[in-house]
């Protein structure tokens, strides 16, 4: 009994083993290259640990590599992606919370009606709304800007944020806003003293969710952005592509890495609530 | 002058009507109790008087106001919840305190209010912990303490103690029934418990299926039961149902009874007038303590198929004119399961049933 046991222990952290390593070895490449010098990567072979470990690929890559014409590195579309994600992700979770709250609590004709069609939000392919977007934009007179960004990250995140909050709050009791309005408490009082500190886990999901679709989001960025609003991932792929006589790998690599890194660090530092978030979801209903 | 006035209060939900037409009175300082089956509407009538859900017609008045208009709020009144609805980010006392804020009370006043209140409901060491922190009993506690820091003309109480043991359910009933009495406001208070409706109420509004089925004082209720099932509603064990046909024995009427003997007549008091009936099928109401326990030549013979000893009284489930019923006996007597006793029904508080309609006829 104990040796099969033991046996199938061995078979499923085995087979857990190598998923880690299929899906942690382009990482180890990536980082690995992006601080070896182009000599060694032609030499070397591409596991290799670096001989002589540099920081010019990520000095190259962040301030002077090519991006078409320009030269000055990733460092301006990095700002502009920040410039974007942090109106966008704020206002996007602001709002979705305050239709969830209303969509679960304060329930009005119709209101099923809508949530359907916000659910239906979510369903909806974005390559389709590209022309109408364009549209919308240009008569706001936003386009090819970073605020026609943030407006166009905010609408298409709406439809997952507010289905993230209403699936929360319905799992509160309504008995508490039952209890805060006779306490004499209106809309906003509820909303901010009481639902709203009960939302840390589902917060977070939102924020690391919507972070992570935004800053990685090429599709928008490409098409709505500027030339000076490019985002990050518009910058990594100029910057790719721009033909030079030798394919500098480790630069890329360094770039990409770049790139990748806010998202990393956001889920090393609130992956622990994004599970917790999503299972009392689960589980709440 | 009236507490609470509810008149002609109807609410439907979609195609379903819950509340069919709700008229109760009750004066300053009486303890309402509002009984009956999950489902029946007792916590949507709660919510209507609470204005926290309008009526489909009828009209509320609390004190001397129509307040069918007036926000949940500005109705003075307080409730407690059968969850609590305790706000579980805030503590004891910001729990407490939430309402006076938002009534803008001057802080020195809400530190007064919250302190006597604490004192009052034996919460002092408490006010620092979250809910979570807190017994089912300590937090039944503090949703009474929210609902009495607010000092209103009319307390609302939806089930506050069906989520406690049996055991803290007694002791805090008992509290409840003191406080009250110290403080005398109004209170409106649900609960399925029919001990608990029996125990704590001056009037008790026996509720089934959005219909009041009776309303009067506990003891009215228990002694002359409005139907069948206010009959079997209140009363624990409940009333026995002995279906029976009304006879005439040498000019008196009565009703035929049998056990596991012979079939017995026993004659019904006058007052019940029963002779228009005769020969027709009744339900025959006794409750399990109008039987007693008698010597062969006065009683009917009964098989006794289990034995449910209490404590006090033992109750004998056994079987007349082939319908189970209970009787309670004092337990020095008591027969054992299998054994025949004899039991004599006491029917001058015999109650008579339609046993279609399940109306009272007697
Ligand atoms: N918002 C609503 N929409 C539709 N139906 C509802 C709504 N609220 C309550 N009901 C229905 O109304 C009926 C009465 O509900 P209510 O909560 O008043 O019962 P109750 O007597 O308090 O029961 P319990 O003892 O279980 O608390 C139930 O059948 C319930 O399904
Ligand atoms: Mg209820």
């Amino acid at each position: 009994m104990i040796e099969q046991n033991r046996f199938w222990r061995i078979v499923v952290y085995g087979s857990l083993l190598i998923a880690a390593v299929y899906y942690l070895l382009p990482l180890y490449v990536m980082f690995t290259t992006s601080l070896k010098g182009m000599e060694e990567i032609r030499n070397g072979n591409l596991l290799s640990l670096p001989l002589d470990i540099s920081l010019a690929a990520w000095q190259k890559a962040w301030s002077s590599a090519c991006t078409g014409v320009d030269c000055s590195g990733l460092q301006p579309y990095f700002w502009n992606s920040v410039l974007m994600v942090v109106p966008a992700v704020a206002i996007s979770t602001a709002l979705g919370a305050i239709n969830g709250y209303v969509l679960s609590k304060w329930q009005f004709r119709g209101s099923e009606i809508v949530f359907g069609m916000i659910l239906f939000g979510v369903f909806i392919p974005f390559q389709v709304l590209l022309l109408p977007m364009a549209q919308t934009l240009g008569l706001f007179g936003m386009a090819s800007s970073i605020p026609g960004l943030v407006f166009v990250h905010v609408v298409c995140g709406l439809a997952s944020t507010t289905l993230f909050f209403r699936n929360y709050y319905v799992g509160i009791p309504d008995e508490l806003i039952k209890a805060a309005r006779l306490d004499g408490a209106g809309f906003w009082r509820i909303f901010l003293r009481i639902i709203l500190p009960m939302s840390t886990p589902i917060l977070t999901v939102t924020v690391i969710w919507q972070f992570t679709q935004i800053w990685n989001d090429f599709l928008f960025g490409v098409v709505f952005s500027g030339l000076d609003s490019r985002p990050i991932t518009v910058g990594l792929n100029n910057l790719a592509n721009t033909t030079t006589s030798v394919k500098e790998y480790n630069v890329d690599m360094a770039a990409a890495l770049i790139a990748a890194l806010p998202t990393i660090i956001v889920y090393v530092l609130a992956g622990k609530y994004f599970v917790r978030g999503l299972t009392a979801g689960a589980v709440k209903g | 002058m009236g507490a609470l006035s509810i008149r002609n209060i109807t609410k439907t939900f979609g195609e379903t009507q819950i509340l069919k037409g709700i008229n109760i009175d009750i004066d300053a300082g009486q303890f309402l109790i509002l009984v009956g089956p999950s489902g029946c509407g007792k916590s949507t009538l709660m919510n209507i008087i609470a204005g926290l859900e309008g009526p489909s017609s009828g009209e509320v008045h609390i004190g001397d106001r129509l307040v069918n208009h007036v926000a949940p709020k500005d109705r003075d009144i307080a409730m407690v919840f059968q969850s609590y609805a305790l706000y579980p980010t805030m503590n004891v006392r910001q729990n407490i305190a939430f309402g006076l804020e938002t009534r803008k009370v001057p802080k020195a006043e809400q530190d007064e209010t919250i302190a006597r209140v604490a004192k009052m409901l034996q919460i002092d060491h408490l006010l620092k912990r979250k809910p979570g922190e807190l017994s089912g009993g300590q937090r039944q506690r503090v949703a009474m303490g929210r609902a009495l820091a607010r000092n209103p003309k009319l307390f609302l109480f939806d089930e506050p103690l069906s989520n406690l043991d049996a055991k803290l359910r007694v002791e805090m009933r008992a509290e409840i029934k003191q406080l009250h009495q110290r403080l005398k406001t109004t209170v409106v208070y649900v609960t399925h418990d029919q001990i608990e409706a029996m125990t704590l109420g001056d009037r008790i509004a026996v509720m089934k299926d959005g219909v009041i089925q009776q309303f009067g004082s506990p003891q009215e209720i228990y002694d002359s039961p409005a139907n069948q099932f206010v009959a079997g509603f209140i009363g624990s064990p409940s009333m026995n149902f002995i279906p029976v046909h009304v006879a005439e024995r040498e000019g008196e009427i009565g009703v035929v009874l049998q056990g596991d003997g012979d079939a017995r007549f026993w004659p019904l008091p006058d007052k019940l007038q029963l002779r228009e009936r005769l020969g027709q099928a009744l339900t025959l109401g006794l409750r399990p303590e109008q039987f007693d326990l008698v010597s062969a030549a006065d009683g009917l013979s009964c098989k006794v198929c289990i034995t449910e000893p209490t404590g006090p009284d033992t109750m004998l489930f056994s079987q007349i004119n082939g319908k189970d019923i209970i009787a309670r006996v004092h337990p020095r007597h008591a027969p054992q399961a299998g054994e025949s006793c004899h039991l004599q029904p006491d029917l001058r508080k015999a109650v008579l049933f339609d046993p279609a309609t399940e109306a009272r006829v007697a």
